[in-house]
């Protein structure tokens, strides 16, 4: 009770963040996907616009969207900056 | 006991889990992974929000690391969890080279400093016997 409000964020308010954002999904196979995360729920099942896939630190592949299951899912990384304006391309 | 949530003295994993919100934390992966970070919150499946995180990756080549700003980390296959972060870490990490030459340059000259005393009490003994005979 004493102690200060800290910055604690739940892994639900984690993921209601992070839509919208640009991320790096990694797999526990190893392999990283960067993208544009549109949405995920609470099983880490995620759809992610403008895919590309890194193995090894080499881009494999591009995705216009994808979908991963959520049980392959090592964890979800995002930049601290918080939620920024989408970038305006014509 | 069942009664244990009751008792004041005594801590649940998960409550001891709490006390770390907004400290370090050091993460072992069921795989040969780690990570560190300020941890910002959990959940019942031990999900878990870090911040400024540094992944290490254990390899056959050495260890890989990489820094991330935040992630959510799956809790599936989370094998432990240590308060406090990478300060045991770096107890385990291997001497520089510095720190290498310098423990050599130290340790030859407590030998030769032990061979040149234990020559001189030879000689000493030896004039000894030379002059009772």
């Amino acid at each position: 009770m004493q102690q200060p409000p800290q910055q604690e964020r739940s892994p639900t308010e984690f993921l209601s963040n992070v839509i919208g954002r640009p991320v790096v999904v990694k797999l526990n196979s190893g392999v990283d996907y960067r993208g544009i995360l549109s949405c995920l729920d609470g099983y880490m099942n995620i759809a992610l616009e403008q895919t590309e896939e890194w193995v090894n630190g080499q881009l494999k592949n591009k995705y216009g969207d994808a979908f991963i299951r959520g049980n392959n899912v090592l964890y979800i990384s995002a930049d601290k900056t918080r939620k920024r304006e989408p970038l305006n391309i014509q | 006991m069942a009664s244990a949530t009751n008792s004041t003295n005594q801590l649940l994993p998960l409550e001891l889990i709490d006390k770390c919100i907004g400290s370090k934390i050091w993460v072992i992966m069921k795989s040969e992974k780690e990570f560190t970070g300020t941890l910002l919150g959990f959940d019942d499946y031990v999900n878990m929000v870090l911040e400024d995180v540094t992944e290490y990756e254990n390899t056959p080549e050495g260890r890989k690391t990489t820094h991330l700003d935040q992630i959510l980390l799956n809790g599936n296959n989370i094998t432990m969890l240590i308060p406090g972060g990478e300060e045991y870490l770096l107890q385990a990490t291997p001497l520089t080279s510095q720190q290498i030459t310098k423990l050599s340059s130290f340790l030859t000259k407590q030998i030769k400093r032990s061979l040149r005393l234990s020559l001189n009490t030879m000689i000493f003994y030896y004039l000894i016997c030379f002059y009772t005979l």
